[in-house]
């Protein structure tokens, strides 16, 4: 695989706030059309390491790389790199005053300079993408936490990043409507469409993650092919998390 | 003793000075407000502190000191001329500046950061977040409290009369003295008060149900 195929490079990212590291040296890749889902338990990091990547925090330490472009330089060009990554919030942050379609083509008119038209017709595509053209014209309090998790979905596509976020796209989500949104997520990752995705989903990550990260203490703990993170993973701390997590997964089922 | 109902069209058409002195005092001060709470939420430090301290000194100090502070103090020393009219307004406006900057920030922060935060990571700079996302919501939920700031300044616009600008109780003062008859006038200026104060708010809470964003109802 030549360098080229790579979208985003982290390198030692170090983030501390007063006293306590948050982050202390994480490193990894991800090459074009690849999906890895990061997993560790709260206050791991997690959050804090995608925040970081797309410069809504600013790293204490290390060196972030975009498409080879290293974007950790200077910060005057952070609304050009943001552009090119798609952010999934976990509470959705969905423009209140704006119906779905003004939600999703509101960047493309005020940050790509579309015309609104052009921006109209985009967002309309990108909404049909996440099954929601027929609430187009709904505002986010007349929808369904499913639906608001689709329609910043559709805004984030809109943008035609290069790679995906998604921090925690369903733990906001009541559990009956996680399906629907997990469902758009699989779908986009059967399109090869680059994505890094913080969850706690294990089916989710079984399904379509190349590598699953396991992190712990500001730290990858554990890297690897999903089956092998969930089913025999080398770290204790990873093996305690995923027999919790299985243990309330079969609790549900019964 | 002449009759009330001659003067009454003198005192009518203090209506459009009292009006104008409002809707410039407001506009003067929605603009110095906006950019204030701008400023005071999203600016550094230097630049909080001095619409602090600009907040605090027109919220201390009387209107009436004010408006002889400027027009006999501050504008005469230095060297503009400013008629009482054009006085007044700036006056009215640079305090309701100070007011109208509390409901904007209020209403500002009661938003959360969260949707700025969304509009950043599209790719928008914070002053296009804060124009396109932030103020059209914080301006619907600051409408309550800006109908009443209105209905302040319609009240206090009277204090405008120690200038001897043309307003209603400036007129009604001199209708007052030349009938020698004050109950009459006085009862009527208040009820034009009265009138104007309640006829503003209805429009602004209008004006309120109209731009409600849907499905948020009482969220705002």
């Amino acid at each position: 695989m030549t360098s080229s195929e790579i979208v985003l490079k982290v390198e030692d990212v170090e983030k501390g706030y007063s006293d306590k590291k948050v982050l202390n040296g994480v490193s990894f890749e991800i090459d074009k059309g690849q999906i890895k889902v990061i997993c560790g338990s709260s206050g791991s990091g997690k959050s804090t390491l995608l925040r970081c990547l797309n410069l809504l925090t600013r790293p204490d330490k290390g060196r972030i790389w975009l498409e080879g472009e290293e974007i950790t330089k200077g910060l005057d060009n952070v609304n050009r790199v943001r552009q090119k990554i798609g952010f999934v919030f976990q509470e959705f942050n969905l423009f209140n005053h704006l119906t779905a379609l003004r939600n999703v083509s509101i960047a493309l008119q005020v940050v790509k300079k579309m015309s609104k038209d052009e921006a109209k017709a985009l967002a309309m595509k990108e909404l049909e993408r996440v099954n929601l053209e027929n609430e187009a014209h709904k505002y986010p309090a007349q929808l369904s936490g499913g639906q608001k998790q689709r329609v910043a979905i559709a805004r984030a596509l809109a943008m035609n990043p290069v790679i995906m976020f998604y921090d925690e796209p369903t733990s906001a989500l009541d559990p009956q409507l996680i399906g629907e949104v997990l469902d758009v997520m699989k779908k986009l990752a059967k399109e090869k469409l680059t994505s890094l995705v913080v969850t706690h989903e294990i089916g989710f990550a079984r399904s379509v993650a190349d590598e699953i990260l396991f992190m712990g203490d500001g730290k990858i703990l554990e890297r690897g092919p999903p089956n092998q993170i969930i089913e025999n993973p080398a770290h204790e701390d990873v093996r305690q998390f995923f027999r919790r997590i299985n243990e309330l997964y079969r609790r549900e089922q019964r | 003793m002449a009759v009330f109902a001659d003067f009454l069209p003198y005192i009518l058409s203090g209506i459009v000075w009292t009006l104008g002195l409002v809707a410039g005092g407001l506009s003067i001060g929605f603009v110095i407000g906006l950019f204030m709470a701008i400023g005071q939420i999203y600016g550094g430090e230097e630049i909080q502190a001095v619409i602090h301290g600009y907040v605090w000194f027109f919220r201390s100090i009387p209107l009436l000191v004010l408006l002889f502070l400027f027009y006999f103090g501050l504008f005469p020393a230095s060297g503009y001329k400013l008629d009482p009219l054009a006085c007044s307004i700036v006056v009215l406006g640079l305090r309701s500046g100070a007011y109208q900057s509390q409901i904007f920030r209020g209403a500002i922060i009661s938003l959360g950061d969260t949707q700025l935060q969304a509009a950043r990571a599209l790719g928008m700079s914070r002053l296009r977040g804060i124009f396109h996302i932030i103020l059209p919501q914080a301006l619907r939920i600051s409408l309550p409290g800006w109908s009443n700031e209105y209905a302040t300044m319609i009240k206090d616009s009277s204090l405008t009369f120690a200038l001897g600008v043309l307003e209603i109780l400036t007129r009604t003062r001199y209708v007052a003295m030349a009938t020698h008859e004050p109950l009459v006038p006085y009862f009527f200026a208040g009820g034009l008060f009265i009138v104007l104060t309640y006829g503003g708010t209805k429009i602004v809470n209008i004006l309120y149900e109209r731009t409600k964003i849907p499905g948020l109802v009482g969220k705002l």
